[in-house]
């Protein structure tokens, strides 16, 4: 939550702390046993193409060459976990919004596969040829109809005083079924190309960062929205306590609907670059995806709760669940496995959560007595309100 | 030799040393008062007896054999029983179904329904309270769901019985029942401990007083060796005077609110009055007379409110909270658990939230102002904690009140509604609050203040508006003030 006076490290002020400790020890956990992989090796020729390396061998022979790198710590590994996580990190952190409030949104994925459908209806028209003014269309009636199917969850869940679980179980098949009747069931393609090479776009040779950096963006610009605005300050009242918050004059409906919206926002925002990424969007997209996202939000220190959770605990939650996934293909583990491991990770991150608030708490219990002694020592003058950080 | 005795007794918790070497001796047959400020220990002291918290040091003797209750279940073998203020249970159960919760009597795993209503009646019959064991609990009032809650502690062998603030949600009728079951308790030989912050009804019903103060024992008295007085400077370890406010030297000024035939089906009906600008005036009433349900009307909660509420002269839109507050309107709620304070979060931002558009430009919050401010008001309410940090949810009563009075406190007000300003709050933050009260009061605040302590409301308010079962019962101006006088508008 927000922090009076300075920003300090301590564990206790920075919980996302722990959750990047963990990325490194995964990280170095991968790098040291993921073992080694030969890689064809490429280069940028001189008219911007890349092209396959060729050597000589013993013999004389030109053979394709081949480098030798670390399965897991390799630029290639590294960016398409990222890609992987993009999707999911982008709408934990619109997921972890709602959470704060005291709800929960179970048909993100829905959403995230109305939008890809309804943005790839619009694109498809264009055919590969279409330009800059498709493309822009298509990204913003995607982005649309993901904010706009968030709001509708927010308007029924305030409107009719119904627990969001429920109107979100619902919605979820809704969304989805109309997603379906739009398209037959059929995945939609042949967009723009200047879209999909748009979000293809290698940043750095042979690296497409696009998803990377708009899941940066979400994630920074949903932690500036929480903490320092203050709109962010009620999403947490209310997820505190509504009948204070409603007695302090904060519109709770409006927040509520709010956190609704960004949710379906971040779900739009996935689907623009999975449609640019993979070319196609279908009814069956993200499907399942509510699970994942919800898993991320929480191993990242939203409590369901509410009142609690931050964006970048819910980008570093989708982080540490996709290096688990992708760490067993690398440790060589089937990836049949990968359901029950998150599974496992989900349960024992909130319990390690439960266990740090206990330390918490004693460490505040030994120091109760030097504070218990000075507010009796200043009975009539109260003891300095100072914050503990400045 | 005691019948109960507790020998130098220690516990802590987070952020604070609840209890330090504290040793006390019960009686039989004798009502013993727990007294001191709130956050003094006698509530833990309490729970540690029956079991819900087990000490750091020290020993527990009955008979001056020791017993250890590690857990409630074990104390109420040996016949400790523990009434307190939160009323666990299931509301959709019924009567007997509550009182038997822990131990269903069962027919080859069936409910045995008739033997568990035989129970039930029997548990009701030992206290001697006439209660339907089949109505379900939500139909109840608070104080028949207390004796439900009482039976059921008490079941047919308790020996000890430690009541924690018993009648801070009853009614002054409610009250008596109670009162009257204490006595026949103690004819039969009971050991009670009652804890509560009600003078009055400590002198009425208690054998012996214990002062604790910051978790330490300062004096174990007969009753008839104390008076109030006494009592107060123990608590406190100072004077606290109930002093004439100066607000009542002043003339008031221009009228600031004015209530006309406000009415809400069920809740009150056609209330009207009025309040000046550097006014005090009191509500009082019965519980469930209507007067928190008219504190939150005027603040635009009840959107089935009908009549009209002018704020200086101009109509107020009613069921607008935001409205109400543009109109410089602000509510101490009753509950400041429930309403009052958002407990998860810390102090400071509990008390700029209600105003934290306030410290806001371009929707990003100025937290070096918002600081400033904050601080300057913690410190102006001598709120006291560590930091500006400390989760609400660990202050003491009155601390946790000073937040949630310093919230409407960042922006200048001209009505400001108190509800119970002082429940639950100690001795010493009361008298502070008073004096607060009573200064924004001379710098023409105009104040409503509902409250069911009568010394209270009397010392305070220039006028009382009486309620009575959602109807204003009558008016009374200063000088015709006396506890006769408003308990016959009341009752």
């Amino acid at each position: 939550m927000s922090s009076p006076g300075k920003f300090s490290f301590s564990f206790s002020k920075f919980p996302e702390g722990g959750l990047i400790l963990v990325i490194i020890a995964l990280g170095l956990l991968l790098a040291l046993f993921g073992g080694s992989v030969q890689l064809p090796k490429f280069e940028t020729t001189p008219d911007g193409k890349r092209a396959r390396v060729f050597e000589t061998n013993a013999s004389g022979q030109k053979v394709p060459a081949f480098e030798t790198v670390n399965k897991f710590f390799n630029a290639r590994t590294i960016v398409q976990i990222a890609k992987d996580t993009s999707f999911f990190a982008i709408m934990a952190v619109g997921m972890t919004f709602v959470i704060i409030t005291g709800g929960i949104d179970l048909s993100v994925g829905a959403i995230y596969a109305l939008a890809s459908v309804s943005g790839a209806l619009v694109l498809s028209p264009y055919g590969p040829s279409g330009g800059a003014v498709a493309t822009a269309l298509g990204i913003l009636v995607t982005i649309g109809v993901g904010t706009l199917l968030g709001c509708l969850n927010g308007a029924m869940i305030t409107g009719f005083n119904v627990h969001p679980f429920i109107i979100t179980l619902g919605t979820m098949a809704i969304y989805r079924g109309i997603a379906f009747v739009q398209t037959n069931g059929q995945s939609i393609g042949g967009f723009p190309e200047g879209f999909r090479q748009f979000v293809r776009s290698e940043i750095l040779p042979g690296l497409s960062l696009v998803p990377l950096i708009v899941m940066i963006i979400v994630t920074v610009v949903g932690g500036i929205f929480l903490s320092q605005l203050s709109i962010g300050r009620k999403i947490y009242a209310v997820g505190g306590n509504e009948i204070a918050s409603r007695y302090s004059g904060i519109r709770v409906g409006r927040v509520k609907l709010l956190a609704y919206a960004i949710s379906g926002l971040a779900a739009g925002i996935a689907s623009v670059l999975s449609l640019g990424y993979y070319g196609a969007g279908s009814s069956g997209d993200g499907q399942g995806y509510e699970l994942n996202v919800i898993a991320a939000a929480v191993v990242g220190g939203a409590s369901l709760v509410g009142g609690k959770g931050t964006a970048l605990g819910a980008f570093l939650g989708a982080v540490i669940l996709q290096m688990i996934s992708n760490g067993l293909v690398i440790l060589n583990i089937p990836q049949n496995y990968s359901q029950i491991v998150i599974g496992a990770v989900v349960i024992a991150a909130v319990l390690l959560d439960q266990f740090n608030a206990l330390l918490a708490k004693r460490r505040l219990l030994a120091k109760a007595s030097s504070i218990k002694k000075e507010v009796v020592r200043s009975s009539d003058t109260p003891v300095s309100l100072k914050p503990k950080t400045t | 030799m005691a019948f109960l005795s507790v020998e130098h007794i220690s516990k802590s918790f987070p952020g604070v040393r609840a209890l330090d070497d504290v040793s006390v001796e019960f009686e039989k047959a004798s009502v013993h008062a727990l007294m001191g400020e709130n956050g003094a220990g006698k509530s833990t002291l309490g729970k540690i007896i029956a079991g819900v918290y087990t000490p750091d040091q020290g020993i527990i003797k009955i008979e001056g054999q020791e017993i250890k209750p590690t857990d409630p279940r074990i104390a109420q073998g040996l016949g400790i029983a523990l009434v307190h203020q939160e009323l666990a249970f299931c509301p959709n159960m019924t009567v007997a179904e509550n009182l038997l919760l822990g131990g269903f009597p069962t027919k080859a795993g069936f409910m045995d329904w008739g033997r568990l209503r035989e129970k039930a009646r029997a548990l009701l019959h030992e206290i001697g309270a006439e209660i339907d064991v089949d109505t379900p609990l939500a139909q109840l009032t608070t104080g028949q769901e207390q004796m439900v809650q009482i039976a059921g502690a008490v079941g047919v062998n308790a020996r000890i019985i430690i009541f924690d603030e018993p009648t801070s949600s009853l009614s002054t009728n409610e009250s008596e029942h109670l009162f009257e079951l204490m006595a026949r308790l103690k004819a039969r030989g009971v050991a009670m401990l009652y804890v509560s912050h009600r003078m009055d009804e400590i002198f009425r019903v208690c054998d012996t007083i214990t002062v604790l103060r910051d978790g330490k024992h300062v004096a174990t008295e007969p009753i008839a060796q104390t008076n109030r007085d006494r009592l107060i400077r123990q608590m406190v370890g100072r004077e606290v005077l109930m002093k004439r406010p100066k607000h009542l030297d002043l003339e008031p000024g221009e009228e600031i609110l004015r209530v006309e035939n406000l009415s809400s089906t069920g809740k009150f009906e056609n209330v009207s009055f009025n309040v000046c600008r550097g006014e005090i005036v009191g509500m009082g009433g019965l519980v469930g007379a209507g007067r928190t349900e008219v504190a939150t009307a005027i603040f635009g909660l009840d959107p089935r409110a009908t009549g009209a509420v002018f704020i200086k002269g101009q109509k107020l839109p009613l069921g607008n909270v935001n409205e109400a507050m543009r109109r410089r309107i602000a509510l101490l709620p009753e509950d400041r658990k429930r309403a009052g304070l958002v407990l998860g979060m810390n102090i400071l931002d509990n008390v700029s939230l209600a105003h934290i558009d306030h410290f806001s430009h371009l929707g990003f919050i100025d937290t070096s102002r918002e600081l400033t401010e904050v601080e300057k008001l913690t410190k102006r309410l001598r709120v006291k904690a560590p930091s500006l940090d400390t989760i609400t949810a660990g202050l003491s009563g009155g601390n946790q009140q000073k937040v949630a009075l310093a919230k409407w406190m960042v922006r200048d007000c001209d009505l400001l509604i108190v509800d119970e300003p002082t429940r639950g709050v100690d001795v010493g933050a009361k008298a502070e609050i008073y004096e607060l009260l009573d200064e924004v009061a001379c710098q023409g605040l105009a104040i409503l203040m509902i409250s069911s302590e009568l010394p209270e409301l009397l010392n305070l308010a220039r006028r009382v508006v009486v309620l009575r079962e959602g109807f204003v019962t009558g008016q009374l101006p200063h000088e015709k003030f006396s506890q006769e006088a408003v308990l016959e508008l009341m009752a």
